[in-house]
This record gives structure tokens, sequence and C-alpha cells, in this order.
């Protein structure tokens, strides 16, 4: 990719053409519609989760009687402004509540991917450049891993194990690893045979120099970019661990046990379990336009058509 | 020749990794704190019986041997007798350790073997749906790229991936059960009990099939032998139907193979959710309960399927493309 002669400078004319890819991904990205979108309700949503829990009065957690079963805005009957998402069966805020819940789900979802991405591209890019037993080892060890499901995993261990964020975090980036080891493997493969990584080495450049400073700068950015979409299922993933009752445990809410907790209550309160899953979706929705995005951008211009 | 070199080596490769997935989960129970002795004998029990239970079941023994154990019982086809649930059906709980009922205890293969169908029928039928919902908007999609067709996949691509399943399943269920009437939505009676879980399931797996699709299909639309085949006067639908969705469908072929794992972690919680008696639900039940030989057993068998389904898929897309090298 950093052949002058290479097609994608071909087509951009002028300042552009000196940008590096990473730059053009990004560029590419901005220009698309779903992208800006996802963005900016993200951004909300995460500008709201960090403000208003701080600004208002309520607390998340405490319980108040009187003011259970309250419905959602212009829902039923006694409704009201305090409340713009209704109550639970115990009397508690349920905007507030959401909003607590997606700060955690949004943390063990970015440092979860985060763990993932430095373990798996840190193993695959040191499988696919030194090669020989080194990638035998890992590569079977990856195979492995894959063939034990995920879910299995985790339950088997936060089931044993006292499930608080870390190790939920450290579970869900152990069982996700391989699939950026695979990805950054074959990056490294490809990568090892030019030119420049030749060139280094004929200079004297040791393998842990070579893979640090040019391999993972080539490698690594076109990965992170597909990472935001992870990010997104990783939510999910703590949500339904939080459905299951092995997330991070009550008074403290999360998207998965405030849905839990809230099936009880259908038939007479849809909204508690409703509306912390519409807020999910929301979530989700722009994470994964903004995901999708980066994705199609990265597509294009590693292929040379941007 | 080919096809039994072929065969040969990925089953070894596939023992392999079946032992390291055995060994790994094996492990893993063994270490984490919680006797197996203890819970099945229940809390009241006297140190004495804890004791005595470990030495039959060999819980005394070093790791290692317990493992040449085990492995020895599996290749005789025996993955041994769940702790809790006795031959009967109904669990133990928390009964006293000298019940009589305690003796009894079911082998985790047939417990296995038991539930398999009914998971395979929702597997099969959630891919049906998804096929039949993401089919039209794929292909559409890969045959005008950039058009609204593109767009509308896009769209419906990030939104059905962004559905949270468990939530959905709980939606769907006080719609459709409840409020209409329609669907039954709680444990299994019959085949309509299969509809709403396989549906939930197909808009879980949809959207990868969506993306594949059109992604590969607007890669095959531009090759050469497309713009001949116009030329070569084939009609538009048998160059769609005959060249484009058959090159199309290895992609997906492959996709099966690698989503597997995704879609039984979607599986086991749809099945958790509707309470269908499937797979899925005896190992979350098996893993909230610790009862390590069902979860050791399901985790084994789930990971040969995997192998399984793997080669198959190789297979498969060497038989619709013969350029394929197995």
């Amino acid at each position: 990719m950093t052949h002058i002669d290479s097609p994608l400078y071909q087509n951009n004319t002028g300042a552009s053409a000196l940008k590096t890819p990473t730059q053009r991904m990004l560029s590419e990205a901005w220009a698309s519609l779903a992208f800006k979108f996802g963005l900016g309700i993200f951004m909300l949503l995460l500008f709201g989760a960090l403000i208003y829990p701080e600004l208002s009065s309520i607390d998340p957690t405490k319980i108040h009687i009187r003011a259970r079963f309250v419905p959602p805005l212009f829902m039923g009957e006694d409704w009201s402004w305090a409340h713009p998402l209704g109550t639970d069966h115990l009397g508690r805020d349920l905007f507030l509540r959401c909003l607590v819940g997606l700060r955690y789900s949004v943390m063990i979802g970015v440092c979860t991917v985060i763990f993932m991405f430095i373990l798996g591209c840190g193993l695959g890019l040191v499988s696919g450049f030194k090669g020989k037993l080194t990638d035998t080892i890992i590569m079977r060890i990856t195979d492995a891993q894959l063939s034990i499901p995920m879910i299995i995993l985790a339950i088997t261990i936060l089931g044993i194990s006292r499930p608080t964020a870390p190790a939920i975090i450290l579970v869900l980036g152990l069982a996700g690893w391989p699939l950026y080891a695979r990805v950054a493997r074959s990056a490294a493969l490809s990568e090892k045979t030019k030119e420049y990584i030749k060139g280094q080495r004929v200079l004297g450049a040791s393998d842990w120099r070579i893979i640090t400073l040019f391999v993972a700068p080539a490698v690594l950015p076109p990965i992170a970019f597909v990472a935001v979409l992870d990010v997104a299922a990783i939510m999910i993933f703590e949500s339904i661990l939080g459905f299951i009752g092995l997330g991070i445990q009550p008074p403290t809410p999360t998207f998965g046990n405030i849905i839990a907790d809230g099936r009880k209550y259908l038939i007479n309160s849809w909204w508690i379990a409703t509306m912390p899953g519409v807020f999910l979706l929301l979530t989700l929705v722009s994470l994964n336009l903004m995901g999708s995005a980066m994705e199609n951008a990265r597509n294009k211009v590693l292929k040379g058509t941007a | 020749m080919h096809l039994l070199s072929f065969l040969t080596r990925r089953l070894l490769q596939g023992a392999i990794v079946l032992l390291i997935v055995t060994f790994a989960i094996f492990t893993l129970l063994r270490v984490v704190p919680g006797d197996p002795a203890r819970l099945i004998v229940g809390g009241m029990a006297p140190d004495e019986v804890v004791e005595q239970q470990a030495e039959a079941l060999g819980l005394n023994d070093p790791i290692p041997v317990q493992f040449a154990r085990y492995l020895g019982d599996i290749f005789q086809g025996d993955l041994g007798n769940s702790f809790f649930r006795p031959k009967s059906g109904a669990t133990v709980g928390a009964a006293a350790f000298d019940d009589p009922t305690r003796g009894d205890r079911a082998e985790v293969l047939s417990l296995i073997l038991g539930r398999i169908p009914l998971t395979f029928q929702l597997a099969g039928l959630a891919v049906v749906f998804a096929l039949v919902m993401s089919f039209p908007l794929g292909v559409a999609a890969g045959l005008n790229p950039g058009k609204w067709q593109d767009k509308l996949a896009f769209f419906t691509g990030s939104v059905f991936v962004s559905v949270p399943n468990f939530w959905l399943g709980i939606v769907l269920a006080q719609i459709f059960s409840v409020n209409l009437g329609i669907l039954p939505s709680l444990g299994y009676k019959g085949f309509e009990y299969t509809i709403l879980p396989a549906f939930v399931l197909a808009v879980g797996i949809s959207p990868f099939i969506i993306r594949t699709l059109s992604v590969s299909i607007a890669q095959v639309m531009q090759e050469e032998f497309i713009a001949m085949a116009s030329l070569r006067g084939l009609k538009r639908a048998r160059i769609v139907g005959a060249h484009a969705i058959r090159n199309a469908s290895i992609p997906l072929l492959n996709l099966f193979g690698i989503q597997m794992g995704a879609l039984l972690g979607v599986l086991l919680v749809v099945e958790l959710i509707f309470d269908y008696p499937g797979l899925g639900r005896l190992t979350i039940n098996a893993v909230l309960q610790r009862d390590f030989p069902i979860i050791q057993g399901v985790a084994i068998f789930i990971s040969a399927i995997f192998v399984f389904i793997n080669i198959a898929v190789d297979l498969a897309a060497s038989y619709i493309d013969p350029r394929l090298e197995y």
C-alpha cells in the first residue's frame, strides 16, 4: 500500500494523495451518512449517560415504593415528566437506570474489545511473522479456542467465579481473541514478503523491532476499523449475561438485569422490560451503523476504489 | 483417492482439536472452586459421606489420571452420568443425602441425544426463515450496488444485528402469545412451539447472510463471465440464478462454518427464553447447577459438531465449485 505507483494514488489528486491509508479510510467513512448519523446518536447517548446521572437528584438504586409502576410519557394515566421512561416495580426511575446501565455496557464493550485486540493481534502478528513452530502452536490453540462456543466458556467461568466487571471483561476477551489472531496473522503473512520489510532485515533489524515499528502500524488500523462492530456484539453479550444473572450483580443496573426483572411484570407493566431494550437497541444501531460504514470505507480503500 | 486423503487429514486435525477442547474444559472444571462430591450429596451430608462419594467418583486421584479415565470412557461411548438429574427426569435439587432417588443418575449421552432432535429442528427452521428473509434483500442489494436496495439491505442488516435477541423474544412472546394469542411460546408440545423461537433466531442470523450475499454478488457481477453470459444470449434470470448466486453461495457456506459458534450462543439464549427443551436449556441449567459431566459432554459434543460442519462445508463448497481444492 505504500507504493507510489499503486492504483490507490492514481484516483486521488493533489493533497489527498499524501494521506495515509488510515486517513483515507477515516475520510471515506466520514463521507457516509450512516456514519455521521450513528456517531451523532452514539455521542448523544454517551454524553447523556455521563452527565445526566450526575446532575439528576434521583438515585438509580433508591427504592421509592409510592412511585412504582409509573408508565412512560404519554402512556396510561399517571405518567409524569419526572420519569420519562416510567419506573419499575420498586419505583426506581427507568431512564436513569438505563443510562447507568449504558455506562457499564459501553465500558465493558470497549475494554473487552481493546483487550481482545491487543491479545489477538499480538499473538496473530507474532504467529504470522515468526512462522514455523510458533505459528503452528498458536494457530492450533486458536482452532481449539474457536471450537468452544464463547457463550459456554463465558457462562461456565462466570457461573463459578463471582461476576464482576473485570471478570466479565477478562472472560469475554479470552473467548473472543482468536478471530483477531487469525486476521492479524494473515495480514502479517502478506506484509512479511514486502520489500521494505526485507530491507529492514538486511539492515539488521530484530524481529521485535520489525513487528512493533513496521508490521503493526501497517496491519493493525484496518483491523481496528472493524472492531467497532465487535463493541456492539460484546454489549449484546454483556446484556445476555446480565439477563441470565451472570452479569454485574444487582442493585447496580445493567440492561440485562433490568430486563430480567421487568419480565416478571410484563403483563401489567410492559414498559419495564421493553424500554431498556429499546434503549439498548438504539445504542447498538448507532454503533453498528458507524461500524458498518467504517467497514465499507475500509474495504473500499483496501480494494483501491476510493 | 484425493477425497480420502482430505477426509483423513481433516478428521485427524479435528480429533486433535477435540482432544485439546476436552482437556481444557476438563481441567477448567477441576480447578475451579466447588467440590462435586459435596454438590452431589448436598450440604446436609456428613463429611464421611462426601469422602465416600469423592472416592466412588475417583475425584481423589490426580487430574491427569482422572482425565485419562474420562478419555477411556469417551472412547467407549460413555460421557459419564449427570450429578443431579435422575433418570426419571425431575431434578433432585436439595433433597436429603440419603434420598433413594439419588442413586439413579441419568447418562449424559442419552440426555444430549434426547435433546438434539429438538435443537436441530429449531436451528433448521431458523435457517430456513433466515434464508427466506435475507435472500431477496441480499440479492437485490448485490445486483444494485449503491442504489436504494443496497441501502435498504445495509440498514436492515444494521438494525437486525443490533436487536438483543433475548429482548426480542420477550417482546414477541408478549405480542403473539399474550396479546394476540396466535402462537404459543412456552415449552414444547408440538411443531408450532418452534415458530417464534426460530424467528428470533433467524433475526440473529440474517444480517450475516444479507451482508455476505450482497457483497459477494456485487463482486461476481463484475466478473467477465457475467458480461459474456448476456452476449451468449442467456436471460437475465438465468445469469443471476445459475451464475451469480451459485458463485456467491461459496462465501455463504464458509460463513456458516465460521458463524456456527455465534449461532449456538443465540440458540442457547433463545431456548432459555422460550423454555424450549433443547440442548441450550440443558446446558444453561447444567452451568447454573454446576453439573460438570453435562457441561463437559455438551462442550465436547458441540465441538465435534463444529468440526464436522466445517468439513462438510469444505466438501459442499468443492462440489458447487469444482475449481476449489479440498
